[in-house]
């Protein structure tokens, strides 16, 4: 396998994008990612797009072809892959397989999503696609639900309370204040999110991530095209992909993700690192517990140890492990099929040494993204190339 | 009440369905059996936004059951909430659509 460099970003804000068509996010987002690559794009030999639900809300498939078309690529192969909300972290794996394979030189990884115009009942019933609708469906579990299992475990097996996992709102909201691509960047004290209404016990409003309109792109080179690029390149260490169980019966322990555990130590052993050596973490805080349950999962924080992590300031920038300095998607938004594509896009912004809350001296950065009930995961490890 | 399963002919490995193939040796050797609908709670939640076709029914709590047989099941627990906590036994009392309702078991 060869060498990839991420040599090109680009994203809208993630947010309400009404009068934007979802191919036109997509196409924003890439376009730019090309230009700031300085790769010419007939260059581009293969394009993955992630996307969860775009026909259900928007009535618009064969998005990968449709938004090569409107950047002007050759007539290339372009994929549409979905694995719920890991859709956009399976397109880059996708992309990254492409270009170190030595299949193409050059390869586009896009994750789009457009949500906010529909209503909720319609939402709720596309995103409930993710589950498995013939077992655990029927039940009237719902994702938020699937959290709301989770948390009461944490809290009876570690003794996790209410205001550690609000240190997680708080640190997130706050990030998401000083990125200008956030959603939702706010000052949230803990009695604000005790007093938002209750979803499903013990979630409230504010351990919710909320629904969004964006896209992120990223442009991939093989290493020995590294003379042709404008801007300091970012290598994959590692991209690792897993499948964990299908169904809630299926997992072991509610309380853990086996898929974000087996990708973790696959990427781990593909750099020659440990978690030791990671500098920040983009990672999937759909709801806050999530967070918690991610930092253990991924060996960044000791089992049983994320709340307390989180209440001590240890995840915040400038604590022992900076997590979610883009705010994550609690306060930056979750467009789904954007989502894994924004992490690497805003970790690339670190080892840049460029993010607007930058985490002193990053060198190396990890991106976990998480799909279904646990289903579809994949982590990915970057290195700054210029140190 | 007992809970509808699959049970395994080639392997006896039951589970809560619905498969195509066993899990444990991929037969497709599948039949309907009944497995006893006593268990503990693993854990719950309370949904009170709940998606369409559930709606008139929230709030309501999602119960994960560890069945006697070892089985994970997700259903519903009906009873009072305060009464809750991890490894509360618990039977089944009532099934809709294939979906349990269970409630606190006294021994």
């Amino acid at each position: 396998m060869r060498q990839v460099l991420i040599a090109g970003i680009g994203s809208t804000p993630f947010g309400r994008h009404e009068e934007i068509a979802i191919q036109s996010l997509a196409i924003r987002a890439a376009d730019a990612a090309i230009r700031d690559s300085g790769i010419d794009r007939k260059e581009v030999g293969a394009l993955y797009l992630g996307n969860f639900v775009s026909g259900p809300l928007t009535g618009q498939e064969v998005l990968a072809g449709l938004v090569a078309d409107g950047l002007g690529l050759g007539q290339i192969p372009c994929t549409k892959v979905e694995g719920a909300c890991a859709s956009g972290g399976i397109a880059f794996r996708h992309a990254y397989l492409a270009v170190a394979s030595g299949m193409c030189d050059v390869a586009l990884a896009v994750g789009v999503e457009k949500m906010t115009h529909a209503d909720t009942a319609t939402t709720t019933a596309a995103l409930n696609c993710a589950m498995d609708n013939r077992s655990d469906g029927i039940s009237g579990l719902t994702f938020p639900g699937l959290f709301g299992l989770a948390w009461q475990i944490h809290a009876e097996r570690y003794g996790t309370n209410r205001e550690q996992v609000s240190a997680v709102v708080s640190k997130n909201k706050a990030n998401g204040l000083l990125n200008p691509l956030a959603q939702m960047g706010a000052t949230v004290g803990a009695d604000q999110i005790l007093q938002s209404p209750l979803i499903c016990d013990p979630l409230r409003l504010y351990d919710c991530c909320p629904t969004s309109d964006g896209a992120a792109a990223l442009l991939l080179v093989a290493a020995d095209k590294r003379a042709e690029l404008a801007s300091t390149p970012v290598a994959i260490m590692a991209s690792a992909q897993t499948r964990g169980s299908a169904r809630i019966a299926g997992h072991p322990d509610l309380c853990t993700f086996d898929a974000t555990v087996m990708a973790a130590q696959a990427a781990y052993a593909q750099a020659g690192i440990s978690a030791d050596d990671v500098d920040f973490v983009e990672l999937h805080d759909c709801f806050s517990i999530a967070e918690i349950i991610d930092t253990e999962d991924l060996g960044i924080v000791p089992r049983g140890h994320g709340a307390g992590f989180a209440l001590e300031g240890r995840t915040r920038v400038g604590g022992d492990i900076p997590v979610n300095p883009s705010g994550g998607l609690l306060s930056k938004g979750h467009p789904v099929g954007a989502t894994g594509i924004g992490q690497i896009y805003e970790s690339v912004l670190q080892l840049r040494g460029q993010h607007p809350n930058q985490v002193r001296d990053a060198a190396i950065g990890l991106t976990h993204n998480l799909g279904g009930t646990g289903v579809a995961c994949t982590v990915n490890i970057l290195k700054r190339t210029d140190a | 009440m007992p809970i509808k399963v699959l049970r395994c002919e080639a392997c006896g490995a039951l589970d809560p369905g619905p498969r195509d193939l066993c899990v444990a040796c991929q037969s497709d050797k599948l039949v309907p059996a009944d497995v006893p609908g006593k268990g503990t709670l693993v854990s719950w939640t309370t949904i009170r936004r709940a998606p369409t076709r559930f709606r008139g029914q929230a709030p309501y709590v999602v119960a994960v059951v560890k069945l006697v047989s070892g089985l994970l099941i997700t259903g519903r627990f009906q009873g009072a909430e305060e009464r809750l906590h991890l490894d509360l036994p618990v039977a089944a009392v009532s099934e809709v659509d294939n979906a349990y309702t269970f409630a606190e078991y006294k021994t």
